[in-house]
């Protein structure tokens, strides 16, 4: 039986077509229409809510089992979530057979396990009058995409407004790097936790301006013995020892001559030589933020205070596929025509930065076959947070990804933006889940992922929001004007106190020889003549190095 | 390992999703105990409450592993 499940947000359409076979004798329809009342009180709409991903899977699989008890031709199943007003169909089926008897049996199972088991739930009735319920806007004809070409800040904008962070873990020291903080760790001692020695030498009481005192005790790096010293007394101490109590000083053992258990200071340094209780953070401080991507210093700083298992955000799941027919293994050689895959090893090594688990999967360019493919794949696509697609490098990119991304139940939120290169650009969201649809060419992939993934990992581990920086060009950039803003692969460098970036030459998207070089992208207006060396420019850094 | 709350769940949990990280792979007994530690409020559900594993009604001897996406699917009303 050929099954067809869709779910949508949008009014069923009035008239569907049954499906073209000329063996069917029988084409049966259902519609389950909204009621204007709900337990008892009159509403004027439901709000339905659904799992998608399983809701369309249950509904296959409760279909063809069915089918094979009631042989029938086919079957299309629509079913509506989101408000749905009064007198609107919820559902619709379709059901094509040779004889009408197997369509009318196999329509009333199937409701009744719809009913039983596909998770879609009404989760609220909107009573009449309810202002929550907004007649959706009818689609104009000829304008079926809603999404509009999006300015570079108009997508970002997005992209940082649909991105939610995702709920944190906690996670042991040794797993949190690359991880990002999400709560705010104190300081629950002083430290350091007491005044300790910062030379080799002995410890006397601050105000005691004797020349000749008896050494009463010895301290190694390692011991703790609290005792109160007399004037008079000495305490010979180690470097880093915990000093025996508060408002000594320490003299260094080259400015003393020892005999047996007598020692004399020969000169007097002007510093305490104690690093005292609390100097590096008082008790109750913070050591480190909440927002903060854990580097290897961070971590170091919550095993000093003992915060061994940080709240963090959750290791993240991407699910990367690869399309086109003319893409081959790098280990391969391309026939004429093909070209190696680089794609997966650039999005693998420009994850690297966050911490993830990457799975990559390669998908055929006819998009029933890919649809098939990921059907058997074992992996689950469900169990991902981050979604690439990278479109071939020459043909359909656009077509593919956008139905593949809206079967998988995401929506579309923009699919081009003004830039260059990395125009076809897809951002979708489906729940907490992310996707993007990436342009095939690697430098379109390598500029997209830092402008639009990155911000998207920032904002689902609860990170800094991506943002420009001022710099300095070091030469001068130029390029005709453009009617598309352009972000401008250059390296970055230091000279002096400014930052400085040197614009890489590219010729096409397709050019990934400055891929190698360029750790920032330059940030270059529409329609702007050759800009001069020395003159300031926004960037965005794209490397480790200036990783925040 | 993700699970998702759906419908009147979701306004137990006041959310609409958690992330586990269990050492290893965990049943059903085993999910309940740390789901009704984080959220107690889900006892009274857990009867009317079935199990799915990756888009799957989840069997009475499933294991549950990180990797997997888990969700909690109170009765359903659709159509």
């Amino acid at each position: 039986m050929e099954i067809e499940v869709q779910l949508t947000g949008s009014p069923i359409a009035e008239r569907i077509s049954p499906p073209r076979l000329a063996a069917h004798g029988a084409w049966l329809e259902f519609r389950g229409a909204v009621r204007d009342e709900e337990s008892g009180g009159k509403i004027s709409a439901l709000e339905y809510e659904v799992y998608p991903e399983m809701a369309v899977r249950e509904i296959r699989r409760i279909l063809e089992a069915l089918a094979v008890k009631h042989p029938c031709l086919a079957a299309t199943v629509i079913h509506r979530v989101g408000v749905i007003p009064v007198g609107e169909a919820a559902i619709y089926v379709g059901i094509a057979s040779r004889h009408r008897a197997e369509a009318i049996t196999l329509l009333g199972e199937f409701m009744n396990h719809l009913k039983q088991g596909v998770p879609i739930w009404k989760r609220r009735a909107l009573p009449v009058g309810s202002s929550a319920f907004r007649r959706p806007e009818p689609a104009k004809a000829g304008t079926p995409n809603k999404t509009a070409i999006k300015s570079l800040d108009e997508a970002m904008a997005e992209i940082n407004s649909r991105c939610q962070p995702l709920p944190a873990v906690r996670a042991p020291l040794a797993e949190a790097f690359g991880r990002v903080l999400r709560e705010t760790v104190c300081a629950t001692e002083d430290l350091p936790p007491v005044d300790r020695s910062m030379r080799d030498g002995y410890a006397i009481r601050a105000d005691d301006s004797a020349e000749t005192f008896s050494v009463v005790d010895t301290l190694h790096a390692a011991d703790w013995k609290p005792r109160q010293i007399k004037p008079g007394e000495a305490v010979r101490v180690a470097t880093g020892a915990s000093l025996p109590c508060e408002n000594l000083r320490v003299v260094m053992q080259e400015n003393v001559e020892r005999n047996g258990n007598q020692i004399r200071i020969v000169r007097r340094e002007n510093s305490s030589n104690v690093r005292l209780r609390g100097e590096d953070v008082r008790q109750g401080q913070p050591l480190v933020s909440a927002g903060t991507k854990l580097n290897a210093g961070a971590l170091a700083i919550l095993a000093t205070a003992g915060h061994v298992n940080p709240l963090v955000s959750p290791r993240l799941r991407v699910l990367h596929f690869t399309t086109g027919d003319e893409i081959v293994p790098p280990d391969q050689t391309p026939k004429p025509g093909q070209i190696r895959d680089s794609n997966s090893i650039l999005i693998r090594g420009l994850l690297q930065t966050c911490s993830c688990d990457v799975t990559q999967k390669h998908l055929p360019e006819n998009f029933e076959a890919a649809k098939r493919l990921i059907e058997t794949f074992n992996l689950q696509p469900s169990t991902f947070n981050l979604l690439l697609v990278s479109g071939g490098a020459s043909v359909g990119e656009k077509d593919f990804t956008r139905p593949l991304l809206e079967w998988l139940g995401f929506e579309i939120i923009f699919s081009q933006v003004n830039v260059r290169p990395g125009r076809p650009l897809i951002f979708g969201i489906n729940g907490s889940r992310v996707a993007f649809g990436l342009p095939g060419n690697p430098l379109s992939h390598f500029v997209c992922f830092h402008f639009a993934v990155a911000a998207a990992l920032e904002c689902l581990t609860g990170g800094e929001p991506q943002k420009f920086l001022r710099g300095q060009l070091a030469e001068k950039l130029d390029d005709k004007p453009c009617p598309r803003e352009t972000l401008w692969p250059a390296r970055l460098e230091w000279n002096g106190s400014a930052p400085r970036l040197r614009p890489l030459a590219w010729a096409s998207s397709g050019d990934i020889t400055c891929l190698m070089a360029a750790n920032a992208l330059v940030r270059v207006p529409a329609n702007v003549e050759p800009i001069k060396a020395d003159a300031e420019v926004d960037f965005l850094p794209v490397a480790a190095m200036l990783a925040k | 390992m993700r699970v998702l709350f759906f419908a009147q769940l979701k306004d137990v949990t006041g959310c609409d999703a958690v992330e586990l990280e269990p050492s290893s792979p965990l049943n059903r007994e085993q999910l309940w105990t740390l789901l009704l530690e984080k959220f107690p409020g889900l006892r009274g559900h857990r009867g009317n409450v079935r199990l799915t594993r990756n888009w799957e009604y989840a069997d009475a001897d499933a294991q549950f592993a990180n990797a997997d996406e888990v969700a909690l699917i109170p009765p359903v009303s659709g159509g």
